[in-house]
Parts: C-alpha cells; structure tokens; sequence
C-alpha cells in the first residue's frame, strides 16, 4: 500500500514539486509552439526538397517531440532535487527506491503524449495529412507506448544526475541522437546501416514506423511486433535506469558523490 | 542499549585533481570517533568548520558509509540495518535549502508523510500537530519560497518529526536565523527534549549549547577532544580566567605575538562590526594585561575586561589548543 501511494501520490506531488514553476506563459510555447515549429520547418524542407509527405514528418517530428518532457523532465526530476538539496533528504527516508522514482516517470509520460498529439494534431490542421478515423485510437496508444519508452531512457539520465550535474547538457545531446537515428526526417531504411542500426536500439525508432503504418491504414495487429519491440527497449533503459540509480546512490554513500560538483 | 553509538568511526574522502595527470589526495576527515548518545538525551557535537560534525551526521544517518569502525542507531548497523535506521531517524539541516519551494508547507509535509510511509489517516491529524508545535498553523497553505529563513527552519523540523522518530539528528539548525526565530527554534527543540526524543544536535552557538544540551563533545580535525556535560567543558579552563581585549585594526602577526605572552594559554580573534575583540585564556594568577598592551603597541585598544569563563571560552581553549 505503502509502495502504491508513493508510485502514484507521490509520483504526481514531487511532478508538481519540481515544475511548479511553469507557469503557461512559458509552458505554452515550449511545449506547443516549438514542436508545431519543428513539425513545419521538416515539412516544408521536405516539400521544396521534393522528397517524402506531410504525414511522415508530422509524425516523425511529433513524436521526436515527446523526447522534450521524456529526458528533460525525468532528469530534472534528480537533477533538480540535486540542486534544491532536496535529494539527501528524499534519500534519507525509508522509502523504497523503484516506485519512488517510477512514480516520478508517470506524470512525465503523460506530459509527453500530450505533447505529441498536440504535434500530430496541428499537423493535420496545418497541413496535408488525413489521419482515418478508426486509427486514432490506435495511435494514441502508440505514442503513449513511445513517451513511456523515451521515459525509460529518461530516468536512466536522471540517474546519471546523481553523478553529475549536467543533465540538461546531456538532454540535447540525446534528443540531437533521436532526431538523427530514430527515423524521424529520414527513414530508418534510408540511414547508412550502422546508423539504423543504433536506431533500432533506441526508444521512439519502432513506435514512429508503427504510428505511419497506422495512419496509412495498417491495424495494431499489423503493428503488434513494432510496438512490443517499443516496448523492449523502453523497458530495457528502464532496467537500466533502475540499476543505474541504485548504483549511483550506493556510490554517493561510498565516495560522498552527491556533495561533489 | 544506546539511542546512538559510534565506535572508532572513521571517514577519509579521496579527492582527484587533473584532467590527464590525475593526482589523488586522501583526506581524513573524521579519525575515529566514538560516543554513545542514551535515550532522550539531547547530546551536542560542536566543532569548528571542517572538524567533520556533518561528517559525523551523515555516517549516521546513513548518507555516508564509514571507512572504519563501526555505528548503531537503536541497535540497528547504519551499513547494514539501512531502511531500519531510517525509519527510526529525522533529520534536519540548517539553511534556505532542503524544501520545495514551490509546494506549500502542507504539501511538503504531505509528500514526506507518503516517502516516511505514514498511514494515511493518520497524515493530517500529525501534519496539523506538528503545525502547532512549531508554530506555522495558518501558514500551512502558503508556498514555501514566501517564508523566512526562521519559518523553513521549522517546517524542516516538523518535516524531521513526520514519522515520529525516536531519534533525530540536527544539524545546525539554527544558522542564519534573526535572535527571535533562533529563541523559538530553540524552545521548539526543548519541546522535543520533553517528549523524550533523543537528539544529536551540531550548532556553533555555544549558548544554545549550554542552555539545550545534557552532554556536549568537541570535535576538532575528526577527533574528539573533549566530552561531558556543559557544567564538566566550563571546568576544563582550570581556575582560569579570560581576558577580552577590544582593538581596531590589528594585524594577524600581532595577534600571534600576544598569544606568546607568559600567563596566556591561547589567544583567539572575534570580529565584532569594527571591532576585532581578542579572547585570551590566562593562566589564574597571571598577571598578563601589562604584557598583552605591550605587544599591541601601535595598535589602538578600547575596553580591556577580565571575566570568568564561559562554555564558549572551554571550547576556544578546545579547539585552538595545539
């Protein structure tokens, strides 16, 4: 029960704890008008390029988009307790570490699915993209499997945040990697070999093919096998991130790492 | 059996410098402390900047593992017994930081109830008991980033209380707060005392010392110097007495020189607006204001005072005692 709470209650109030602060004058345009801005820009490049349609790079762009709140706020959530001084107290109570910090990603999925139906659906206002009806809410649950993946990779930063203090730093280097590597402008098919095959090991790649399968008319059966391989590595760099937080929090206790710049 | 006990323990940190040539330096910084706080005794550890009391603290409270010897709360390892330690331990720093500044201090008191696992009916009745113990009823709703430094220090006490510890660990609690909230951080802490809490408290202000604690060790460069009551420190400046010289810009060297004064024990500084104030600790029968004037020469002097010394002045002669 104990666990439960913090997973969930906990999870939302220390979601509100740390970005209490944005208020919707900056919320707003971070997390709508950049990604409709990104989403434009790769359209229209690809438009004069003559190369590709809208529907590709709206969901392309979309749900590259939701890797914003995905790795920024999962390490912001350890990075900033870092800083506020927070962590050495959280890190002082009894409670038990994976759904203290898994709690933390359940906000941080939602915020990204939204981010990306927001993209998807100012693509098909703004530009020439038909989404069928019946494949909404298979995408839907598509992009939420991919903000839940990306989360994954997320929390395995915010665990590196117990280490140093550069996460936001690191943030842009992985969301320049997704942007690259997961198929987002250029099909994975496209990419040199060794770049699609870094792809294929990273979250968003597979959820992205199967959210343009869908809205060309594919159905979740015919998805079934991209997703779960979302799944896998979604929850892969979950693992990941878990170990690598109980490593990290042991090594703070063994080299007083959580005091160090 | 002991509320805390710490054997020996030792804590040395490596530090690396260099980016290519990598050079390591280890650097103890506490050389085998040992002490044993019973149950609802408040025990103070005082000791100057770097002596290793947060040090000290964090081994305890398990933030930190020893290098050597060994440490219990309430019979419990704090290497081995972790989640058993914490869940019978508060802990409380001084300073702004340490809340979530955009939280009220309701729901900071909230989300601690959830991470110390309080049971959930039992949350708002002890969120508002402990409200009213440290004077911040009505207050509750406001975000934390409006309050004063006197304000987060007693919601972080209240925070360290959530879970009813039996044992809680303060470490200076009281710095920077104005000489109001400090009064009424410390009448909240003698509260504590009275309900039979066990207290490890750290703090630099030696009154507060003296006016809250049952037993007192000094910590100086990760070792103990001295342990025992207030009472027992006062009487380690043995038939001594102090002598407190005001001057007005004196140099460094010269307060060196007069601490080479026959009859003069140690010589301490204490800066005091314009003021630079030195502390001797004399000899009892010597006669040294004749010497101490001669060394300061040029240097211009105000008041010269001789009194009986206090348990600040036992920790001076402590601490800068070679």
């Amino acid at each position: 029960m104990t666990s439960l709470r913090i997973f969930f209650i906990g999870g939302l109030m220390s979601y509100r704890a740390m970005f209490g602060w944005l208020n919707p004058w900056i919320l707003v345009p971070s997390l709508v008008v950049s990604p409709i801005c990104q989403i434009l820009l790769f359209a229209f490049i690809g438009r004069s390029a003559g190369v590709g349609d809208d529907e590709f790079y709206v969901i392309g762009n979309a749900l590259n988009y939701a890797a914003i709140p995905c790795l920024f706020a999962m390490g912001a959530t350890i990075g900033g307790e870092r800083e506020g001084h927070t962590l050495g107290v959280v890190l002082t109570t009894p409670a038990r570490r994976i759904p203290l910090f898994l709690g933390r990603a359940l906000p941080v999925i939602v915020n990204g699915w939204g981010v990306a139906m927001v993209g998807v659906l100012a693509g098909v206002l703004l530009l020439d993209v038909h989404v069928p009806g019946p494949a909404w809410p298979t995408i839907l649950l598509v992009v939420m499997v991919a903000s839940a993946s990306c989360t994954g990779l997320g929390l395995a930063m915010g665990a590196v945040a117990l280490r140093v203090r550069e996460t936001a730093v690191l943030g842009n280097v992985v969301f320049c990697v997704l942007l690259v590597f997961c198929g987002v402008n250029i099909a994975v098919a496209d990419l040199p070999g060794w770049m699609g095959a870094v792809g294929g090991w990273l979250p968003m790649t597979h959820a992205i093919e199967a959210a343009r399968l869908l809205a060309d008319g594919s159905t979740l059966g015919d998805v079934g096998g991209l997703v779960l391989r979302e799944l896998g590595v979604g929850a892969l760099y979950t693992v990941a991130g878990l170990s690598l937080l109980r490593w990290f929090e042991d090594e703070s206790r063994r080299k007083a790492t959580l005091d160090r710049n | 059996m002991s509320a805390v006990q710490a054997v020996d323990l030792k804590r040395t940190f490596r530090t690396r410098t260099g980016l290519l040539r990598r050079t390591a330096k280890d650097v103890e910084a506490v050389r085998g402390v040992s002490f044993r706080i019973e149950p609802g005794e408040l025990f103070g550890l005082l000791g100057p900047n770097g002596a290793g009391k947060t040090t000290t603290i964090k081994m305890l409270i398990t933030l930190l593992l020893p290098t050597g010897g060994s440490a219990s709360v309430l019979g419990h390892d704090v290497v081995d017994d972790v989640r058993e330690v914490r869940r019978r331990i508060g802990y409380v720093f001084g300073g702004d930081r340490g809340l979530y500044e955009r939280l009220s201090a309701y729901d900071n008191l909230r989300y601690f109830s959830e991470l110390y696992g309080v049971a959930p009916r039992e949350q708002k009745a002890r969120i508002g008991e402990l409200l009213e113990l440290v004077g911040l009823t009505g207050r509750e709703r406001e975000r934390v980033e409006g309050y004063s430094r006197g304000m987060r220090q007693r919601l972080h006490i209240a925070r360290g209380l959530l879970h009813d510890p039996a044992v809680l660990f303060l470490d200076e609690p009281s710095i920077g707060i104005d000489p109001v909230g400090a009064r009424e951080l410390r009448a909240t802490i003698g509260l504590l005392k009275e309900q039979g809490k066990t207290v490890l408290l750290t703090t630099h202000y030696m009154f507060e010392a003296d006016e809250l604690c049952d037993r007192i060790a000094v910590i100086r460069s990760g070792e103990i110097v001295a342990e025992g009551t207030p009472t027992e420190l006062k009487q380690r400046v043995p038939g001594g007495r102090v002598l407190e010289v005001e001057t007005y810009g004196v140099p460094e060297a010269t307060v060196a020189s007069v601490g080479e004064v026959g009859g003069v024990r140690s010589v301490a500084m204490e800066e005091r607006g314009q003021q630079q104030v030195l502390i001797l600790q004399c000899e009892p029968d010597a006669e040294v204001t004749q010497g101490v004037l001669a060394r300061l020469g040029g240097v211009r002097v105000g008041r010269v005072v001789s009194r009986e010394p206090t348990l600040e002045d036992a920790y001076v002669e402590l601490v800068t005692r070679a």
